[in-house]
């Protein structure tokens, strides 16, 4: 009996998988995930400090190279906002407060948009560029590299914002999906994810953690980058 | 309906699509403008456009394969799902599916075919070898091949076991019916297809003479094909990365109930330790890469000493990835052999506890060991004794796994079945490994054989004597099992027999050739080495020949003869031999109730899991 021959298969009796599963999934996805980010920041922490003990040729920071202490200041204070607001939000998207939810999550998605184009903003009025020394290459590897992570969790925070409108006329834990809805199948996919609305708590739960800890490395970032 | 298939999301689509993708990137590339561009372009050099292309290929190959249809359904607020194309036939091999039996495979396949490449570039820097001076490659080319040779099997083997075996076992161990995040299991296995082809590539670009470590400065005043290795790695990087996340969560979250810590199979405790490591350090990996292409492209100066950068960095930072990934490769292979042995011993695992210890405890060092890769580097000398004393730490949790494993054998009822040889020839293999790792931990003696073939053979001996001849263990274990098929036992003995006389035969002269003097990477060497490399060449050769019988083996069980498998061919008690062969698409009718003993071999019945497979229905 081959492999494709088995397929046929009685999915009536199967028994459905909790959707409780897809949520602590996404719990601990989301602490995992945060754990790789810091080790993402990690490569540039050490180098920062790897560079600067060095200082080859005295070329680490030569004069002249400066970041822009109004940029790093304004940057640090729309993502912190921006993670206060998902914060806030997130608890009322648990409490099924869920305009009140959209409303700050929408701020939260300003803020962070903003901060990224402030980076840009000053990636273009920094007065230094990338061949002035082992600051300005941590500088600009370091911002660019959080720059393209800030963008992708942002597209995450889309994401739920845009469920939550789509589906902002259903009752809290009572919206379900139809068989098949999911990803098609009829049989195979019946207990697929059965209650978007309801998972969706999860999933800013899990975004907010994440995006908390991208701010916290992001205030890093400003300490060592701008203060230091 | 044909047509409409060809032209749907599925591979066709996807190789289309990234060779467009390729080209676009490629023009997008040169209308990139700045002086010191221009400087190299005149000379046909112009890394940005590669990597440009090298990025939109990708984008366009896994466009093609559907990847971006479900994150655009998200971004219009459609709600979550979980499968895809779980049941489409054969086309489901070609394409993203989310059946984690069928990424198992697509891994099995994927990565055996680049591994094969890998391996005949080994043969063809041993045919050069067969004489103290040029044979048929020059020195670039020989560099290219060592380079070629050492990343792909050090990239495609990173996931050689997670990737086929865990993606494939675990969830059925653990009483699930699917990964955590499917559609990541499958991106990984599609980043690793994309990383592979972008690294043969290099061929194009003048190759790269850096070896898998791809160490500034040399990398960085290199030709284009650096930029392959760059992104073939950062791309591996990715993959392992989300593959051992995946891992983690599926475990932690859905194991079925009554399968406590205690519990779990030890190849799973082998998969959670290994996934660890993947996911805190492959993102080292992806950052330094990203620094080191800054560097070619932007001109940074990260590893450039003229300009207030260091290419120690680079070293530093590679190594603190590139040790917990030498441990990536070995803890799977140990994973596997301690499943193995109690199944053809008939007795329970041997100190189950001292192996899960072994496992974390290796797991934890490996991070706090990676300057012995630098001891001859010119470091501050008083790094060296910690170093030294950490890296030969690591050999007391790696001896906890040996007394394991010898506590299993001691009084067992061994069957020699080929699953089991391997097995044995791994703890021969690793420990021969091991115990000439001894030499490069310790300070005066590393000062001897680093960068000679010593280094060379041992690592060989860890990394092929271990991880290879477990992944084929695991192949002539579990593949009956995945594809419902039986392998030929005789021809299996026969390669089994071959490629552990080969292999010890090829390495073994190689660490004496290493103690007297030969260096690595370095195509000439002295004329009194030649009949030793004319034996290890030969031997290597005999060992490429027995991957011949081993293919052979797999074609004509699996394809041509297709001998149907018994459910239980081993009569194993583990969860997964419990199962019709093959498992059916949704793994347990019910999830399974797990008893209190992972191995109750010895007469102890009543303690199996309890598994309610699926029905078939005509």
């Amino acid at each position: 009996m081959s492999e494709l021959a088995q397929h046929s298969t009685d999915y009536g009796v199967v028994e459905h998988e909790s959707t409780s599963t897809v949520e602590r999934n996404l719990a601990i996805g989301s602490r995992l995930w945060a754990s790789a980010l810091v080790f993402f920041f990690f490569a540039f922490l050490f180098a920062y400090f790897y560079l600067r003990s060095l200082n080859e040729n005295g070329l680490f920071k030569p004069k002249g190279v400066h970041a822009p202490q109004g940029f790093g200041i304004a940057i640090v204070i729309c993502l912190v906002l921006s993670a206060t607001l998902l914060y806030l939000g997130a608890a009322d998207q648990r409490a099924d407060r869920r305009p009140a939810w959209r409303l700050k999550g929408l701020g939260a998605f300003a803020f962070g948009i903003a901060a990224i184009a402030l980076q840009i903003i000053a990636w273009a009025s920094i007065g230094f560029g990338p061949t002035d020394g082992g600051y300005a290459s941590v500088y600009l590897g370091w911002t660019g590299l959080y720059t393209i992570f800030v963008f992708g969790t942002l597209y995450w925070l889309e994401t739920c914002l845009a469920l939550s409108y789509r589906y902002r006329g259903e009752p809290f834990g009572k919206a379900e999906v139809a068989p098949g809805d999911a990803s098609g199948d009829a049989h195979r996919e019946a207990h697929d994810i059965a209650n978007p609305v309801h998972l969706n708590t999860s999933e800013v739960s899990a975004l907010t953690f994440t995006w908390t800890t991208l701010v916290a490395i992001g205030v890093v970032t400003w300490l060592v980058l701008y203060v230091l | 309906m044909k047509l409409r298939r060809l032209i749907g999301f599925n591979l066709l689509t996807a190789v289309v699509l990234g060779v467009v993708g390729f080209y676009v990137g490629w023009w997008l590339g040169h209308l990139v403008k700045a002086e010191s561009i221009e400087y190299f372009d005149d000379t046909g050099q112009n890394d940005i456009a590669l990597f440009v292309a090298y990025f939109t290929g990708v984008v366009g190959f896994l466009v093609g394969l559907g990847f971006a249809n479900y994150p655009v359904q998200r971004l219009l607020g459609k709600p979550p799902s979980l499968r895809e194309k779980e049941t489409a036939g054969i086309g489901r091999y070609f394409g993203l599916c989310t059946d984690h039996k069928v990424v198992g495979i697509q891994y099995l396949i994927g990565i055996g075919a680049f591994i094969f490449i890998g391996g005949l570039n080994a043969m063809l820097i041993r045919f050069e070898l067969l004489r103290p001076t040029h044979l048929a490659w020059n020195g670039n080319n020989y560099l290219t091949l060592v380079g070629l040779h050492g990343t792909m099997m050090m990239g495609m083997m990173t996931s050689g076991i997670l990737g086929p075996f865990a993606n494939y076992f675990v969830p059925l161990m653990i009483g699930a019916r699917r990964m955590a995040f499917p559609r990541i299991e499958a991106l990984t296995f599609w980043l690793l297809m994309a990383a592979g082809t972008i690294l043969m590539t290099a061929l194009a670009f003048g190759g790269f003479p850096t070896g898998w470590t791809g160490y500034a400065p040399l990398s960085e005043q290199s030709n284009m094909g650096v930029d392959a290795y760059i992104a073939f790695f950062a791309l591996v990087g990715l993959s392992m990365m989300l593959l051992g996340l995946n891992m983690l969560v599926t475990v932690i979250t859905m194991r079925a109930p009554g399968l406590s810590w205690s519990r779990l199979p030890i190849f799973v405790w082998g998969t959670i330790t290994t996934s660890v490591l993947m996911v805190l350090a492959a993102p080292v990996l992806v950052s330094t890469l990203f620094m080191l292409a800054l560097d070619r492209t932007a001109q940074t100066s990260f590893f450039n000493v003229q300009a207030g950068g260091s290419p120690y960095l680079y070293e530093n930072l590679f190594w603190i990835f590139g040790h917990p990934e030498v441990y990536v490769l070995a803890l799977p292979g140990m994973g596997i052999v301690l499943e193995i042995l109690p199944v053809f011993a008939r007795k329970p695992l041997w100190g189950y506890r001292l192996a899960v210890t072994g496992m974390v405890g290796i797991m934890l060092l490996s991070f706090l060991v990676w300057q012995h890769h630098l001891f001859v580097s010119g470091i501050n000398g008083d790094l060296r004794p910690f170093y030294m004393l950490s890296t030969e730490l690591i050999s007391l949790p790696t001896g906890f796994i040996f007394v394991c494993a010898l506590g299993t054998l001691w009084a067992g009822r061994i069957r020699l079945t080929v699953p089991m040889l391997f097995a044995l020839a791994w703890i021969f293999n690793f420990l021969v490994g091991g115990l000439s790792g001894v030499f490069l931990s310790d300070v005066p003696s590393d000062v001897t054989t680093h960068g000679s073939f010593f280094s060379m053979a041992h690592f060989h001996y860890t990394i092929m004597g271990g991880l290879l001849f477990a992944f084929f263990g695991a192949i002539y274990y579990w593949v009956p099992k995945m594809t419902g098929f039986e392998l030929n036992e005789r021809l299996g003995k026969i390669h089994f027999w071959v490629m552990f006389i080969a292999f010890n035969s090829t390495f073994g002269p190689l660490l004496v050739i290493g103690f007297l003097g030969m260096p690595r990477r370095v195509v000439t060497y002295a004329g009194y080495l030649q009949g030793a490399n004319e034996w290890v060449s030969i031997s290597a050769f005999v060992l490429g020949a027995s991957m011949l019988v081993f293919l052979v083996n797999l074609v004509w069980t699996q394809v041509f003869v297709r001998t149907p498998a018994a459910a239980n061919p081993w009569g194993s008690k583990s969860i997964e031999f419990q199962l019709p062969s093959p498992v059916p698409v949704h793994n347990f009718d019910r999830i399974p109730t797990f008893g209190p003993d992972p191995y109750p071999y010895g007469g102890i019945e009543g303690t199996r899991p309890v598994v309610v497979p699926a029905r078939p229905t005509a």
